[in-house]
């Protein structure tokens, strides 16, 4: 940059200013028809393309009725486009769908946990539950009955419609085309760059091939384009506030927030993006003196209640759903409280005898968010003292089972004696009949919480020292408050303190290390902090052939105390999925190589005779759309330092515009990005293909910005640049298409694919 | 007129003194290694032996830890190895060394104030800032041991003072004296960063300020002249990259040059620059390998042996799964006959000499020579890993599967010709047939191959486990001895080989960096960024049974909270200010809010700076990390203090240009609630320091009710702590 004024332009006329005709691209495609605007979506589609949206809406009549097809398509020739795409993707998608049949992939889970649905047995995921149950309602339309284990690999029978779950399910990939489609027009782009998007998000091999299978991440792409398509809508009603459309597109937005963070939580980093769009309108609304203390809390209230509020709403919805459908007892049982599950079909617990008494058996339950079951198996600590294992344990098995035995001293369980109850602030022991051994804690410290001391199981029926000593605490009963006399199960809150080291008995939230197989850590904690609910635990199945069955009352768990809990739970497997570095998880990749696509990831066997698939996207969108972030931040740097200097480039609708769009695409892709390189759980290939629309959108907004828009080129330079880029999708398309529509025969016949040497597509030799 | 210069003076010397009693208070006791001593009393005991050794931090303050070791008579025989050796035992003269971290401790008082005073503040508020790091318990039990912080805490504030002297000469620019305080900058922040790695964020925090400052530079309305930008964006690329950056090197080039000798450090390091060392392992054994030489093969990080034994696999795994029921091949941690393996050339040898020798890219095959059998793969699943594949061993006379048995030598970083050495050439073993490699990880066999590793064959060619090397040529065909050998052709050469500083300095580098992300283990006392200002817990140093003595490593709780509400309340007054200005309310004056944002603010940014990035660490953190932006955050308590007691600032503080208008001079009153609060304040901050000294100083012991007094809040972990009434 060198000192030269005659170049600088003092006056605000940009290279760009006279592009900004809000009649060019109308002009370009031929629209003759001015009138074109009949309801809501056309109205919007006919002042959209101009900057900062309808500003200055156009106002007129309503055109007359088509009197003929032809009339009919001219009045709607803006929806032209979309629609040739909406049938282009419906043959990319539908293409050759059940060619694989087998269970592909993650097919494995999402189908089975679509049958859990259908035989309503309760089951747990780490993820939101709206999406498996739309996969369950797809199952339902199309006549599955739930009755398929969808092991991996396993060839589908024929009573399972696997092809029309999956046709259903690619009906969400199938609308991604026509909502970037339109969320491009809604953007300002130009029709070139509007048919890149286009054309950049139908024939992307990796959101083609997610597609195409029965698995959430069409459904999560699907809810994140309508996200910002919704954003966008938005965006352009801000002249026209608390009209009848402007209430539809914020509630639209939020209602979309609230489906899209049930389908996966990464929908919460498309929330972070409306997030961040709103406050920062609002802080240009606050700094609006003009605006009236009623109108600025009208503004501040329509985002809380739609923003906010429906989308948790919409969340809640969905896991109240999620509980009314799954009525019956199932694998993830335990996970949820004793008095959840006690009101599962299927499960017992009030045959259960009511009062607990010296010789039972029984489980114990942590109460805190997620807790599991007092649980002891074989192995022991490599650390500490080496004795054998106690942890919490999140599935039933005959290790979680505990008898309550009397002290050493004391004489053991006559079996034909009087029923001795079990009280408050009797000391007993714990034994483990697995194993034959009792709950033991000594000055140990324990594995992950080295302050508390280690709890184990030691010794056997006649070995065993004052540490395996317990002192039951009541804390209180639900059912009877705080005045117990002896202890129930299920209702009754119970402590366990260590009669010796004065420790509690607790759970921690962690999870141990592989050789605890992952289960939770138990440890005693020296600090008694009374209202620690991890301290809590209660009985929950308990056997007593001397004591008559419970006629418990059963009590409805809330359903805010069972959602917190499923929540919470969920967070903690989540968290515990972390990788483990003594094992190469060949499917995993690390954020940082997927922008330039460094992986790929083989989505089924490999072998001669199967149909493969393989997760990759089409490399020059890829590519195309990283570079393009990079350019977009270096060019928003240039041209600041150039207004510090005060060079004039755009005029401020243009400046505002290119802001806008570039705010949009940036932040969309580093909400979606950065949380990834901080996240300790492991992380696929798969996690970027939200991420990449963003990416995509910038690509088109600065091809829109520097070869679209400015008048400096012609018409002839623009179609040339334009058909480039195009040519080289589709070919790029083509050349890869086998990935997503299957590829047969030995892999390393397809020639030409390897284009990174990372990639593992070929097969070594 | 609190600021007559006398006045200042005074109270720079006062607290100077002060701060030199408490940090050097009992500062011989205790006479045992106390925490990290254990690491940085070592590493200076090898600067004065001058063994080589490897270390996370850059060198700088443990080069002066040396050089003061060996300034007051250390030989740098005690090695430091646990806490609570006896250095009296030893011989050891550990309060020089101890008296290096106190020495820079105390001087970083009077800078605390100097920073103050130059950034217009008064003598009040410049001391009230001081004493938050005069009286403060972390700060001085960091500078009574033999601690990196307290110098990288020098260093820094050194960084922060002269970036505001730098700064405020901005109208005199290119002056001797604007160059003098730019390259001092420069120079305090390679000290900084050559300290500790986490003095890096020293160099963020003042890139952070030059970047704004440059942003200002470049608006047209300052400056019509572009050629004014280049010049002041030129000056600041060579005064605080370019100088910090030959600075930092030059540590390194100290370090290495002083490091001359073999040392706990070399196996960290690559081959090239062990042989570099004096007195290294691979130049006294290393010798080049020749066929039919008997040798040991180690894999490089699991560092077991390359076995077998005459048993067989199993037929049939736990999970179903077959096998060859070939002779197993292990890995094995001991030494062993059974390690033993013979390279069998595939080619024809000359009778003597260089031909004989195994180069890079030459297929062999393996002959065990206990059992007579050649190493071979073969496509069958391996027992733990089903995709990778088995490694077994053959008969030596049958040939009928040669063509399996043929491995390929693949030298790391080999070019042609290379030869195979012993120790120093790390090799990965590939199979010509199947391209898979010897590969090992951390996986035990069951009982019937003796809980030994296992090894198989590996199809990703960049796995770590693939690398190994041979450790030792046990046998060699004619009984020569190994390293005399090559004397008929030409002599070997025992001296250290140079290798180029540069490369070395980029290896230590990346190490350094990927060893620091690796220390994520846990450790009782780590723990998160979010609980450091608000002091909710401290780490253990040391403790002593009989005397029920201990170091617990715990800020001055009036002195921290008062920074962390003074921080809550400058970002509230900045918040508020915020909104207020876009409902176009302005309550503070011009120059009071200049203030605020350009000073506090600063302060605000490098206290940010040196925090917030823990929180994106994964590694083992601790206390003492913060206490670089705890002295930020006694700048910013400064600040605040100031713009509560007095409506107006001291102006202008810059000096004056040859074009700067002149400007009148104002005077901050503060009146007498300044000197009040002060001294209420060091009141305070004195009763909170002495009453939980003992645990600072490590004297007196206390009783278990008394350490129950001291635990002033609950999450404190103090030993000997007597039992609650409530826990029985």
């Amino acid at each position: 940059m060198t000192e030269d004024t005659a170049a600088r332009r003092r006056v605000p006329r940009g290279p760009g200013a006279t592009a900004s005709s809000p009649d060019y691209s109308r002009d370009e495609k031929g629209w003759n028809d001015d009138d074109s605007g009949k309801d809501v979506y056309s109205k919007v589609g006919v002042t959209a393309p101009r900057f900062g949206g309808g500003g200055r809406a156009a106002r007129r009549g309503p055109p007359p009725p088509p009197q003929s097809l032809g009339e009919l398509v001219e009045q709607n020739w803006e929806h032209i486009p979309p629609i040739i795409y909406t049938l282009l993707s419906c043959w990319t998608r539908f293409h050759k769908i059940g060619k694989a049949d087998y269970v592909v992939w993650d097919e494995a889970h999402f189908g089975k946990f679509g049958s859990h649905y259908l035989k309503r047995e309760f089951y747990f995921d780490v993820h939101p539950p709206l999406g498996k149950m739309i996969v369950a309602f797809v199952g339902l339309l199309s006549g599955y009955d739930g009755g398929f284990e969808f092991k991996s690999g396993e060839k589908y029978p024929p009573e399972v419609p696997y092809v029309a779950m999956r046709v259903l399910m690619a009906m969400f990939g199938v609308l991604m085309v026509p909502l970037a489609w339109y969320t491009s027009v809604e953007l300002g782009l130009s029709w070139r760059a509007c048919h890149l998007v286009a054309l950049m998000v139908l024939l992307d091999v990796a959101w083609l091939c997610i597609s195409r299978f029965i698995l959430l991440d069409s459904m999560l792409l699907f809810f994140t384009f309508t996200t910002v398509f919704g954003l966008t809508k938005f965006h352009n009603q801000q002249w026209r506030s608390f009209s009848f459309d402007w209430w539809f597109w914020l509630a639209f937005t939020g209602f979309n927030i609230g489906c899209v963070s049930s389908v996966k939580l990464v929908g919460l980093f498309v929330t972070a993006l409306v997030g961040l769009y709103t406050i920062e309108d609002l802080w240009e609304k606050f700094g609006d003196l003009r605006m009236s203390v009623r109108t600025q809390l009208w503004h501040w209230g329509a985002r809380v209640a739609c923003l906010i509020v429906l989308p948790i709403l919409v969340y809640m919805a969905s896991f109240k759903l999620h509980f009314m459908i799954l009525s019956h007892s199932g694998p993830g049982d335990a996970q949820m409280s004793s008095l959840f599950q006690a009101n599962l079909i299927g499960i017992d617990f009030s045959n259960n005898p009511l009062e607990v008494a010296y010789g039972s058996k029984l489980t114990l339950k942590n109460m805190g968010w997620g807790g599991g079951l007092l649980h002891s198996h074989v192995q022991t600590y490599p650390v500490g003292s080496e004795q054998q294992q106690v942890t919490c344990y999140h599935y039933k098995d005959i290790n979680n089972d505990w008898v309550i035995t009397p002290r050493w001293d004391e004489p053991p369980v006559d079996l034909h004696g009087p029923i001795r109850y079990l009280q408050h602030n009797d000391v007993i022991r714990l034994v483990h009949p697995a194993t034959g051994r009792n709950l033991h804690s000594h000055n140990v410290p324990a594995p992950l919480s080295k302050l508390n001391n280690e709890v184990s199981c030691y010794g056997n029926a006649t070995i065993g020292d004052f540490n395996d000593y317990w002192v039951v605490e009541v804390v209180d009963d639900i059912n009877r408050g705080k005045h117990v006399d002896r202890i129930h199960s299920l209702t009754t809150r119970l402590r366990f303190r260590h009669q010796a080291l004065g420790c509690y008995l607790k759970a921690n939230t962690k999870g141990l290390p592989e050789w605890g197989f992952k289960q939770i850590e138990v440890s005693c904690d020296k600090t008694n902090d009374p209202r620690d609910m991890y301290s809590y635990w209660n009985v929950e199945s308990h056997w007593n052939d001397r004591l008559p069955p419970g006629e418990m009352k059963l009590y409805r768990s809330p359903f805010l105390r069972d959602f917190w809990h499923l929540n919470v739970a969920m967070m903690t497997s989540n968290n515990a999925l972390i990788p483990d570095p003594d094992k190469e998880d060949i499917l995993a990749s690390k954020p940082l190589e997927w922008p330039f696509m460094h992986t790929g990831l083989r989505m089924c066997g490999w072998g001669d005779n199967n149909t493969k698939y393989y997760l990759l996207g089409t490399p020059v969108v890829w590519w195309g759309s990283t570079i393009s972030l990079f350019v977009g931040v270096g060019a928003l740097v240039v041209y600041l330092m150039r207004q510090q200097r005060r060079y004039v480039d755009m005029e401020p609708r243009e400046w505002d515009q290119f802001l806008y769009v570039g705010k949009i695409a940036f932040l969309g892709w580093f909400l979606h990005f950065a949380p990834f390189l901080i996240m300790g759980r492991v992380t696929y290939v798969h996690h970027y293909l939200p991420t990449l629309y963003f990416a995509v959108l910038m690509l088109g907004h600065l091809l829109d910005h520097f070869f679209f828009r400015p008048n400096r080129w012609t018409d002839r330079t623009k179609n040339a640049v334009f058909g480039a880029c195009a040519l080289t999708v589709i070919g790029t398309f083509w050349w890869f298409r086998g990935v997503a529509w299957g590829i047969d025969g030995p892999i390393n016949d397809h020639w030409g694919l390897l284009w990174r040497k990372s990639w593992n597509i070929y097969e070594q030799l | 007129m609190y600021d007559v210069s006398s006045f200042s003076i005074a109270a720079v010397g006062i607290l100077t003194l002060f701060a030199f009693f408490l940090r050097f208070y009992k500062i011989n006791h205790p006479d045992q290694v106390v925490f990290d001593e254990v690491h940085f009393g070592k590493f200076a005991a090898h600067y004065i032996s001058r063994e080589y050794y490897f270390d996370v931090h850059p060198p700088f303050a443990k080069m002066l830890f040396g050089l003061a070791g060996w300034f007051v008579g250390f030989d740098g025989k005690f090695l430091f190895e646990n806490i609570g050796d006896n250095y009296t035992d030893n011989h050891v003269p550990y309060v020089g060394m101890r008296g290096l971290s106190a020495i820079f401790g105390s001087l970083t008082v009077p800078v605390v104030y100097g920073i103050m005073k130059e950034c217009g503040y008064g003598t009040v508020v410049s001391a009230f800032s001081a004493s938050l790091v005069l009286f403060d318990s972390a700060h001085i039990a960091q500078s009574r041991l033999i601690l990196l912080d307290s110098i990288l805490i020098f260093f820094m504030a050194m960084t922060v003072y002269s970036y505001i002297r730098f700064r405020k000469l901005r109208y005199r620019d290119f002056t001797a004296e604007w160059w003098g305080w730019l390259v001092a900058t420069g120079v305090f922040m390679a000290c900084t960063w050559g300290s500790k790695v986490n003095g890096i964020l020293t160099v963020f925090a003042i890139g952070a300020a030059v970047l704004v400052d440059l942003w200002d530079i470049l608006d047209y309305r300052k400056n019509e002249s572009i050629d004014v930008f280049w010049r002041q964006f030129t000056a600041r690329a060579v005064g605080l990259i370019l100088v910090p950056f030959i600075v930092y090197l030059s540590f390194f080039w100290v370090h290495f040059t002083v490091l001359n000798r073999s040392g706990p450090g070399d196996t960290f390091m690559s081959p090239a620059f062990q042989e570099s060392l004096v007195g290294n392992e691979l130049l006294m054994h290393s010798a080049e390998i020749r066929y039919l030489d008997t040798v040991t093969i180690r894999a490089k990080d699991a560092k077991v042996y390359l076995h077998s034994h005459p048993e067989k696999y199993p037929l049939r795994y736990d999970d179903g799964r077959i096998s060859s029921q070939g002779q197993q091949v292990t890995g094995y941690g001991h030494a062993d006959e059974n390690n033993h393996w013979q390279i069998i050339p595939t080619k024809a040898l000359p009778e003597t000499g260089r031909g004989r020798i195994v180069r890079h890219g030459d297929t062999i095959q393996l002959l065990h020579v206990n059992t007579d059998s050649v190493l071979l793969t073969h496509d069958v699943a391996s027992p733990l890993t089903p995709t990778n594949q088995e490694f077994t061993t053959h008969p030596k006379e049958d040939y009928s599967r040669y063509n399996e048995t043929l491995f390929q030598v693949l030298l790391m970083d080999g070019e042609e010709g290379s030869a195979w050495r012993s120790k120093s050439g790390h090799f990965r073993l590939v199979h010509v047939l199947t391209k898979v490699s010897l590969y090992t990880h951390k996986g035990q066999l069951p009982d019937w191959a003796f809980l030994q590793q296992e090894i198989n064959g590996n199809k990703n060619p960049n796995d770590r486990g693939n690398v190994w090397f041979v450790d030792e040529i046990v046998q060699t065909p004619d009984g020569e001895d190994v390293l005399n050998r090559q004397a008929t052709v030409n002599t070997p050469n025992r001296d250290p080989k140079p290798r180029n500083f540069f490369k070395k300095f980029f290896e230590l580098q990346g190490l350094m960096l990927q060893h620091n992300a690796g220390l994520t283990a846990s450790h009782p006392y780590a723990s998160s960024p979010l609980n450091w200002p608000f002091l909710v817990s401290g780490i253990s140093f040391w403790t002593e049974s009989e005397s029920q003595k201990q170091i617990y490593f715990i800020g001055n709780i009036v002195g921290w909270w008062t920074c962390v509400i003074a921080v809550s309340v400058y970002i509230g007054i900045m918040g508020a200010d915020m909104i207020g200005r876009r409902r176009n309310v302005k309550a503070i004056p011009h120059s009071v809010r200049k203030r605020l944002w350009n000073s506090a603010g600063f302060f605000l940014l490098v206290w940010f700076i040196h925090y917030a990035p823990f929180f994106l660490m994964s590694r083992q953190l601790f206390l003492h990390h913060y206490l670089p932006s705890h002295l930020a955050s006694t700048l910013v308590a400064g600040a605040v203090l100031h713009f509560l007691i007095s409506d107006t600032v001291n102006t202008p503080i810059s000096a004056k240009g040859h074009f700067t208008p002149l400007r009148h001079r104002n005077y901050a009153e503060i009146g007498y609630r300044g000197p009040i609060i002060l001294g209420i304040w060091v009141v305070m901050l004195l009763i909170a320091f002495v009453y939980i000294s003992p645990l600072t100083y490590g004297t007196p012991g206390l009783t278990g009710d008394e350490v129950n007094a001291r635990r002033l809040l609950n999450t404190w972990t103090l030993h000997f702590a007597a039992k609650n009434a409530g826990q029985v």
